[in-house]
C-alpha cells in the first residue's frame, strides 16, 4: 500500500511518500505561519517526485505539533509513537530512540515489538535542542551545515558552561571577542549539546541499544560526542533522522492502528 | 570614619560610601550616602578598583581615609586578597543586612539582577532563615526582560511604561527565552501590539519570579531589589500576584548589595 507520512514540526516541515517500507520520495522546507495551507504544495510535490497519483494512496497520517495543520484526510498520529515505530522497524535490535528536534530532546524506551515503554521529553527549554545549536551557530558564524567540517579542525575545544540557550549565547561570543579560535568553539559547541542530550538519555539507563534521531543526529560531529557519552550501542538510523517521525507516520498509516 | 562597601554584579558593579555620625564629609557633600556605579570589566579586581576609584574621586577620599571596606559579588575574595577591602561577604547576607538596615520590617527580599534571581527570607533580627535563586535559566532574570526589548525594538526602560498601555491580552506560552523570542516574532509578524505584547513579557517574568518565591514562601513585609526593581510594570504585576504593596528601598534597588557591604564594614568598625 502506498502511504503518506507528514511532520510539520517547531522549524521544517516533512513529507514521505512509502510504498510498504520502500521511500519512493521525500521533501523538507521551514515551517512558516501558513503551514495549513503551504503542507498541501509540499505533499503534492513530493507525491509528483513519487509519480504517485493522489487517488493511489491508501492512507495519509500526520504527526508533530502543527500534526493537526494537515488535513482533514490526514490520521493523525503522536510523535513519540511515530519515532519509535520508526526506529523499532528498521532496527530490530534497538530499546531506545533518542530524538533530538529543533525544539525539544526526547528520549524513547521501547518493547521488542516496537510499542512506547516510556519516554521523556523536554520541550520547554531550548537547552540542547536543533534551536539551541542553530543560535550558537549563528553566535560564532557559521552555517549549522557547515558544523561537521568545522568542528573538525579543532585543537583544543572550549568549554561552554552554561546550559540556558542566552546564557550560553554571551558565554559563545565572548570567546569569539577573546578571539578564540572558531574551529575550538564550535567544537565546544558539540561538546555541550552532546552532554545536554546525553544526560538526559542517561535518565532512562536501559538504553543499551539506541539509534539518534532528528535534525541534530545528522551532525556527524554531535552525534559522535553522544555516542561518546553512552554506554549503549549506537545504531545509526538508515535514513535521514529528520524524516524518522514522519516515515513513522506513513509506516502506522499502512498498519492502520494508529494510537493516537 | 568612613565605610565602604564594593559590589561586583554580572553586569554592573556599584561602591557605596557611608560614615558615622562623627564625621561630616558626606553631609557637606549634601548626601547620606555616596555611591558610584560602573559596567563591569571583564576582570572583577578591574571592575572593584576602577568603581571605587570613581567613588574616592567623588568624595575627595583617598584609599587610606577608609576605615573599612567590606567586597561581595563576583570574587569577592580576590578583591579581598588583593587588598581593596579587609573582608568579605556573600550577597546574599549582604542584601539581608542592606535590606534591614534601610527597612527592618522586610522579611522577604526579592533581588532580581541582571543574570539572576534571588528570594532571600529573614527573621526579624535580620538573620538569614532561607534563600532560593536561578542564575542557571535566563527566565525570571533581567537578561529575559532585556532580550525581550531587543526582540520588540524597544529600549530596556522603555519596556515598563509600555507593558503599562497595553489594550489587550496576549499570552506567551514559552518559558524559555529563546522560544519565547520565536514566539513574541511570531505575534509581530501577525500585527500584536506591542504594548501587549510588552504586558505578555511582563507576566511571564513575574510568574517565573513568583515560582521561585514559592520555594521559600513569602512573609510581609516584602522588599524588591536588583535593576529590575527599576521596572515599574514587573513590580505591580508582582504585587499583584503577591496581593500586598511592595516596600521600595529608599535609595537606589541596584545598590542594596554594596550599600549592605558598606553597613557590614561599619559594624567591623566597631560601629553598630
Amino acid at each position: 500500500m502506498i502511504t503518506v507520512g507528514i511532520d510539520i514540526g517547531n522549524l521544517l516541515s516533512k513529507v514521505v511518500v512509502l510504498d510498504g517500507d520502500a521511500i519512493l520520495a521525500s521533501g523538507i522546507m521551514l515551517t512558516t505561519g501558513n503551514a495549513s495551507s503551504e503542507i498541501g504544495g509540499l505533499v503534492s510535490r513530493v507525491l509528483d517526485d513519487a509519480g504517485i497519483a493522489r487517488s493511489h494512496v491508501g492512507a495519509f497520517a500526520s504527526t508533530g505539533s502543527g500534526a493537526d495543520l494537515a488535513g482533514d484526510d490526514c490520521v493523525v498520529a503522536d510523535e513519540i509513537t511515530c519515532v519509535a515505530a520508526a526506529g523499532a522497524y528498521f532496527l530490530a535490535e534497538i530499546n531506545m530512540v533518542v530524538d533530538v528536534g529543533g525544539q525539544s530532546i526526547t528520549a524513547v524506551l521501547i518493547d521488542e515489538d516496537g510499542d512506547v515503554v516510556n519516554f521523556m521529553r523536554n520541550d520547554k527549554c531550548a537547552s540542547g535542542s536543533g534551536r539551541f545549536l542553530e543560535v550558537m551557530s549563528n553566535a560564532v558564524g557559521v552555517d549549522i551545515d557547515d558544523i561537521d567540517e568545522t568542528a573538525s579542525g579543532a585543537k583544543s575545544p572550549v568549554s561552554i558552561s552554561s546550559q540556558c540557550g542566552v546564557f550560553a549565547e554571551s558565554e559563545v561570543i565572548t570567546h569569539v571577542n577573546a578571539g578564540e579560535n572558531p574551529a575550538d568553539i564550535v567544537a565546544g559547541l558539540c561538546d555541550s549539546v552532546a552532554s545536554i542530550v546525553s544526560a538526559q538519555a542517561r535518565r532512562f539507563g536501559s538504553g543499551d541499544h539506541y539509534t539518534l534521531t532528528g535534525g541534530v543526529a545528522r551532525i556527524g560531529a554531535v552525534a559522535e560526542r553522544i555516542n561518546d557519552r553512552m554506554d549503549g550501542t549506537y545504531y545509526e538510523f538508515p535514513h535521514d533522522p529528520r524524516l524518522a517521525a514522519c516515515i513513522g507516520a506513513a509506516l502506522l498509516a499502512g498498519l492502520d492502528d494508529i494510537d493516537s | 570614619m568612613p565605610f565602604a562597601g564594593i559590589d561586583v554584579g554580572s553586569l554592573t558593579a556599584q561602591a557605596v560610601l557611608i560614615e558615622d555620625g562623627k564625621t561630616q564629609i558626606l553631609k557637606s557633600l549634601g548626601v547620606r550616602l555616596l555611591s558610584h556605579s560602573i559596567s563591569v570589566r571583564p576582570n572583577p579586581l578591574d571592575s572593584a578598583r576602577t568603581v571605587m576609584g570613581g567613588l574616592l574621586d567623588e568624595s575627595g577620599l583617598s584609599w587610606s581615609d577608609i576605615t573599612y571596606c567590606v567586597s561581595t559579588g563576583y570574587g569577592r575574595d580576590s578583591v579581598q586578597a588583593e587588598g581593596l577591602a579587609q573582608a568579605n561577604v556573600s550577597e546574599i547576607s549582604c542584601h539581608g543586612t542592606g535590606a534591614y538596615s534601610l527597612a527592618p520590617h522586610v522579611r522577604t527580599i526579592i533581588d532580581i539582577g541582571g543574570q539572576d534571581a534571588k528570594v532571600i527570607r529573614m527573621d526579624q533580627g535580620g538573620d538569614l532563615v532561607n534563600f532560593v535563586m536561578n542564575d542557571k535559566c535566563a527566565a525570571g532574570t533581567g537578561r529575559f526582560l532585556e532580550v525581550m526589548s531587543r526582540t520588540l525594538g524597544v529600549g530596556f526602560e522603555e519596556l515598563g511604561p509600555l507593558a503599562f498601555r497595553a489594550r489587550g491580552k496576549v499570552e506567551l506560552s514559552s518559558r524559555c527565552s529563546i522560544f519565547a523570542e520565536t514566539e513574541v516574532l511570531h505575534y509581530l509578524q501577525k500585527g500584536a501590539e506591542k504594548s501587549d505584547l510588552a504586558a505578555g513579557v511582563t507576566r511571564s517574568m513575574a510568574d517565573r519570579v513568583m515560582a521561585l518565591a514559592r520555594r521559600v514562601g513569602v512573609e510581609k513585609d516584602v522588599m524588591m531589589t536588583g535593576g529590575v526593581a527599576k521596572n515599574v510594570a514587573v513590580r505591580s504585576e508582582l504585587e499583584k500576584m503577591l496581593g500586598l504593596r511592595m516596600i521600595v528601598p529608599s535609595i537606589d534597588p541596584q545598590l542594596i548589595g554594596a550599600y549592605g557591604a558598606a553597613v557590614m564594614a561599619r559594624r567591623a568598625g566597631g560601629v553598630q
